[in-house]
Order: C-alpha cells, then structure tokens, then sequence
C-alpha cells in the first residue's frame, strides 16, 4: 500500500540515442533524493537493455521495466 | 580518475567519424574520467561553426551542449587553424598553442586518435 | 595487467588482424583483455576469430547503436552495450590501445 503513494519523477527520452540516454537518465538521478523514483521513457531500443544494467552498476535499482507499446519502454528506477 | 583525450582529425563532411569522436568522449565521461577533445589537422574544420545540414550531414549540437555539460574540455590546434585559415570556433572549444596540445596529450593516460 | 582495446574500423583494415594477433599474444602471456567494437569496427563481430577470442577469455563489447545502424546482429558471447561499458572499460585497465 505504502509503495502506491510514492511520487515518482517522470523523463520522457523519446528520440534520444546512447549515451544520452544514461547521460540524461543519470543528471536526473543527482536530482533525486536517494530513495525517490524515476520513470524513464525510452524509444531506443538498445537504451531499455543497457541502461538498466548501467544504472545498476552505479548502484541503482531497477523497480520495472515496462513495454507500452511498439518501439516505447517505461523503465522505474529507485535512486541508491 | 584516469585523463583520457581524444583527438578528432578528419575532414567533418565526407565521413561520420568525427561525430562519432564526440559521441564516444560523451560517453567517456561517464565513469568519472576527465575528457579532453583536440581539434587537429582538418579536425578543426568540425569545431567551426559550420552548417552541415546544408548537405544532409548530422550536425554536432548535441555533442556540443553535451561536451561542457559533462565538464569536458575542447581545445583546437592553433597551427591547425592557422594553414586552414580557420578563424571562428563554436563556443567551448578554445584555441590552443602547441605546447598546450603538448602538455594535454603528455598529461593524458588514454590518447585516442579517432 | 588489464588491455583494453579500442577498434573503430571495418574488418578488410589490417587493424582487425593485428587486434586479433595481439588479443591472442596478451591472453597466452596471462594477461586481462577487453575488446570495445564500434563505428565501423561492429562489422568485426561476425568474424570467427572474435568468437575464438571470446572462448579464450578475451571480453567483447559491441556499440550497438552502431551496430543497429549497420544492421549488424546479435551475436552470442558479445555484449551489444553502450558508451558506458566504453568508459568502463577505458576507466578499468591498465593500458589502452585505440586502432582506427
């Protein structure tokens, strides 16, 4: 119930290629409070594989990743 | 943290590596390093500004915006300027002596030339 | 010692020869190989000697955006990765060698 109420913060990177799209993922992520949520949309295909395993590796986590339709990706990410 | 530069040297129109050259220094930022970009020989032709899509070639705002922001330098090589009788460069990219391309590229643990 | 290699041009370049000789000679010595493929360096993937390369411990990663723009597919024991993995890379080991 409690993880229903959590506001999470929106990035629409529709039309954005790697590296930007970690790049763009990442400013937004120094933003945020450890602990807030993120919801990425991406368009690139590549970008939904990679940024995930990046943003991981810096420590983030990876609450979903979600197709919304052809070529479009929601990704939610919980700030470390 | 690791200094690591890239040096772009080919013509800006007959071939997409320049572009590529700065994607790749975008993305060199991304594990903490220092990047540094050299403008060298008719590299130097990139850093003017220029409007390559008149012929249909991607043009490098992006990178251009992207490049400060991640705190990357951009330095264009005097002499290189000079024989070309390159006078302008897009804002962030500074002209810069030898000795200066020099020290950077003395001062760097990664040189690539792309 | 860790090697990370940098390759950006196409495989009929002699770099692709010489990336592999010396991909080979580094693991015989015992040493840590990285391979990053992009620009025209994806086409290498689909040449055998990269997939012998994998399976003598060497690690490749692929741009795949330059890759999907080259329409260059998937291949087994490659990482079609990112910048990212780039920098990592870069930022991992303890030479760096850069052919183009």
């Amino acid at each position: 119930m409690q993880d229903m109420v959590i506001m999470a913060t929106e990035l629409d990177l529709r039309g954005e290629v790697c590296p930007y799209t970690f790049v763009k993922t990442k400013l937004k992520l120094e933003e945020l409070e450890s602990g807030e949520e993120l919801i990425v949309t991406f368009n690139h295909a590549p970008a939904v594989e990679n940024v995930p395993r990046s943003l991981k590796n810096e420590g983030h986590k990876i609450l979903g990743i979600e197709e919304k339709g052809d070529h479009l990706w929601k990704v939610r990410i919980r700030k470390a | 943290m690791k200094n690591i530069t890239v040096i772009v040297r080919n013509l800006p129109l007959n071939t997409r590596r320049n572009a590529e050259a700065l994607r790749m220094s975008v993305g060199l930022t991304l594990c903490g390093d220092k990047v540094t970009v050299i403008f060298m020989d008719d590299g130097v032709y990139s850093a003017t500004p220029a409007k390559p899509e008149l012929v249909g070639a991607p043009t490098l705002k992006k990178e251009f915006e992207a490049l400060p922001m991640m705190k990357c330098a951009m330095i264009a090589d005097k002499p290189s300027m000079e024989k070309r009788g390159v006078k302008s460069l897009v804002s962030n990219v500074k002209a810069a002596g030898r000795d200066e391309i020099v020290r950077t590229i003395e001062g760097s643990d990664i040189v690539i030339p792309f | 010692m860790k090697l990370g290699i940098l390759l950006t041009s196409s495989p009929e370049n002699e770099n692709t020869h010489t990336v592999i000789s010396l991909s080979r000679a580094a693991r015989e010595e015992g040493h840590e190989v990285s391979i990053f493929l992009m620009y025209d360096g994806v086409y290498n993937v689909h040449k055998k000697e990269f997939a012998e390369l994998t399976e003598r411990g060497v690690s490749i990663a692929v741009c795949a955006l330059n890759a999907e723009q080259r329409n260059v597919k998937k291949v087994d024991g490659i990482l079609f990765g990112s910048q990212y993995d780039h920098a990592c890379i870069a930022g991992d080991v303890d030479r760096f060698i850069s052919f183009g």
